[in-house]
């Protein structure tokens, strides 16, 4: 679906994400790692918002790899790759559904028509209200998109990421501080959408990920340093020293030779 | 005026149902075209107190066409968040290139085209000239936008004072063009109209026509030049077909794309929308209709300034109508130059008639007037000095107590009190049980 090769992001001094060689596959995967290992640069780089110091991407297209390192966030969008945000990126005042039906439109070619009436263009309400009740927000469709509870909105994201089918989603913490009853109403969403796109989530709860993943990439200082199924990375010794020290308090002792 | 004969006229059903779901569209149509009517009557009948209240005819001439540049103003300010601080650029080219274009100074053109003609390439002009500037502009954020545009229009401002290109004949450009001066140049008729059907075209201006669709306005009008009249009506047709079609692009999937840019551009970028091309589209047409306003200026008084034109606070003016009728509303801008213009007209009206000033001076007794407030200052020399040629004094005033306390302006707020569909849906209900409820196309 998506791979990078030596893919490397330096700003100034800093290497955030460094010769990074990753391929995204139709397994769920989660990228995990601690505050500032780079996930959120690594999904950047992905989109495109930022430009790669070094590497490069390259998406699969019926069966044939291209190039896509120097491909704007429009670009990379158009070509099939959507992101949610770690901090809630919404249109604030338009209503719930026009927040899909306008990411919607965007993979039409009904954009620049700008002497018909939006009305006039019902299969983008369609699939707008699919998406919607997919996430579970129909019934909140006509509200405007900041009176959403902050659960809800983790929710618009997904759903703003789902509208013009992509083929590969990144989801970026989308359960950021949502409260624990919310939990499980992303969790199903996240397993939903795994059913039909390539998924690659960074998240920090350690059980929502051991749990909905098959597949666990660890980065660390902007390398990865793991990859795995997510029994074998709980057992990695590196990855607890890295991230997970104290997720199973046992280890604590033997993790301290590495450091 | 056309929506006057659809209204009277046996209509088809789709039609009924139409001027039903733009029910407040045709009664504030209405309001505009029974005004004329209405001051004739209420000035004859009440004399000062009506001529103190109400705008004079030819002052809403000016909130028409100001009033249309606002609107454009408002189309890429607010509906797409960059502020157009030198919008004026924009009245300016459309004002000029009528003036230079009948006057055949204009490479590539025959001097004394149509004034339609000059009027719509004058807006293509313009929109060219946007897409030049957005070129640079659009590269960058909020605020280097605003002063980008302010920066051209004030190099076009200098440019019309000093180029003696302009002026041919040997006057100063400072002073303004007229088009129609060099000799051999037949003298400016401006017709607006539908173009190629003579009944349906006027000549405007303060000389122009007396008679519309045949019918003489002369004996009808007393207070008003019939002249007047008829350029209202067909300058305001104009204008009511530049903010149809506005609104229309608002409506389209096109300015749903501006609408997403202003709330949120990065994330209009991140699902997969080019937004500088959007931006740049959006600013082009805003341009044309800027233009055209500051073409109907020229049509009606002949004559253009830099002053009047390219001045940064013809700008800052549709800036202030807009915040005052509320930005990102359209035609809230024209609410707003007419609000504005009724409390200039009020508080500080210059010359005889209307106003509160004659009215109180006329009005309350000479003991009163005469009274001493302190020193030499009498009753009558205070309200002299304090209401004279201060009008835009209170308008500053207004225009900060709305910034504080109004932010949304005046029909920003009346559409967050009954939304959008409401309001429009609450005024057809009212209108008359007329038929079933149906949906309401957006106001």
């Amino acid at each position: 679906m998506l791979r990078t090769t030596a893919l490397t992001k330096r700003f100034g001094g800093l290497t955030a994400v460094d010769s990074v060689d990753f391929t995204l596959d139709d397994r769920l995967t989660s990228l995990i790692g601690p505050n500032g290992a780079g996930k959120t640069t690594f999904f950047n780089l992905l989109t495109g918002a930022l430009e790669p110091s070094e590497g490069s991407i390259e998406l699969e297209r019926s069966e044939e790899w291209v190039d896509v390192t120097d491909h704007t966030t429009f670009e990379t969008a158009q070509f099939g790759v959507h992101r949610s945000y770690q901090i809630t990126n919404i249109f604030p005042t338009s209503s719930v559904l026009e927040n899909v039906r306008i990411a919607q439109q965007a993979h039409s070619d009904d954009s620049w028509q700008f002497w018909r009436n939006v009305n006039a263009f019902d299969e983008h309400y369609e699939r707008a209200h699919e998406i919607l009740e997919r996430v579970g927000l129909d019934r909140k469709a006509t509200e405007p998109a900041e009176n959403l509870s902050h659960g809800e909105k983790r929710q618009l994201e997904v759903g703003i990421a789902l509208a013009g089918d992509p083929d590969v989603l990144l989801l970026d913490e989308p359960n950021a501080g949502v409260s624990t009853e919310d939990v499980d109403d992303i969790r199903g969403i996240i397993e939903d959408v795994a059913t039909d796109h390539a998924v690659l989530l960074v998240e920090h709860n350690m059980d929502l990920v051991m749990d909905v993943s098959d597949r666990i990439v660890v980065l660390n200082q902007g390398e990865i340093i793991a990859d795995g199924k997510p029994e074998t990375i709980r057992g990695d010794p590196e990855v607890q020293d890295a991230y997970l020290g104290g997720y199973e308090p046992g280890d604590l002792e033997r993790t301290e030779g590495v450091a | 005026m056309s929506p006057e004969s659809a209204r009277s006229l046996p209509v088809p059903s789709w039609a009924g149902q139409y001027l039903r779901d733009h029910a407040l569209h045709a009664l504030v149509v209405a309001f505009f075209i029974l005004y004329p009517f209405a001051y004739d009557l209420f000035v004859g009948q009440f004399g000062l107190i009506a001529e103190t209240v109400l705008l004079r005819p030819r002052t809403m001439l000016t909130v028409l066409w100001l009033g249309l540049f606002a609107m454009s103003f408002d189309f890429i300010s607010g509906y797409t968040g960059y502020l157009s601080f030198g919008h004026a650029t924009f009245f300016g080219i459309g004002a000029y290139f009528v003036v230079l274009g009948y006057n055949g100074q204009l490479p590539l053109l025959p001097g004394e085209l149509p004034f339609m003609t000059l009027l719509v390439l004058g807006g293509v002009v313009a929109a060219v000239a946007a897409v030049l500037v957005g070129l640079i502009a659009f590269r960058l954020s909020g605020v280097y936008f605003a002063m980008i545009t302010l920066g051209v229009s004030e190099i076009l401002f200098v440019a019309a004072e000093n180029f003696d290109f302009l002026t041919p004949g040997g006057s100063d450009p400072s002073d303004g063009v007229t088009p129609g001066t060099p000799s051999g140049i037949e003298t400016f008729t401006p017709e607006l109209g539908v173009p190629l059907v003579d009944a349906l075209q006027v000549e405007i201006g303060a000389f122009g026509d007396t008679s519309l669709l045949g019918i003489d306005l002369g004996p009808i009008f007393n207070e008003t030049s019939a002249a007047i009249v008829v350029s209202y009506f067909a300058i305001g047709a104009f204008v009511l077909v530049s903010y149809l079609a506005m609104q229309r692009i608002i409506h389209s999937p096109f300015g749903r794309v501006m609408i997403a840019i202003s709330e949120n551009e990065e994330r209009a970028q991140a699902i997969g929308y080019n937004t500088f091309w959007y931006k740049m589209g959006a600013f082009a047409i805003s341009a044309f209709f800027g233009a055209v306003a500051g073409g109907l200026l020229v049509g009606y008084q002949g004559f253009i300034d830099p002053q009047n034109s390219f001045f940064f606070l013809v700008t800052g003016f549709a800036l202030v109508a807009a915040i005052i009728g509320g930005l990102k509303t359209l035609v809230g801008p024209l609410f707003g130059y007419f609000f504005l213009e009724w409390v200039e007209e009020f508080l500080a009206r210059e010359g005889s008639g209307g106003g509160l000033q004659p009215f109180l001076e006329q009005n309350l007794p000479d003991s009163l007037l005469d009274a001493t407030i302190s020193g030499g200052l009498t009753v009558s020399k205070a309200l002299d000095s304090f209401m004279t040629g201060h009008g835009e004094f209170y308008a500053g005033i207004i225009f900060v107590l709305f910034v504080l306390f109004v932010p949304v302006g005046l029909l920003g707020t009346l559409r967050l009190r009954f939304g959008t569909q409401s309001l429009s849906k609450h005024v057809s209900h009212r209108l008359g049980a007329l038929g079933s409820e149906t949906e309401a196309d957006d106001q």
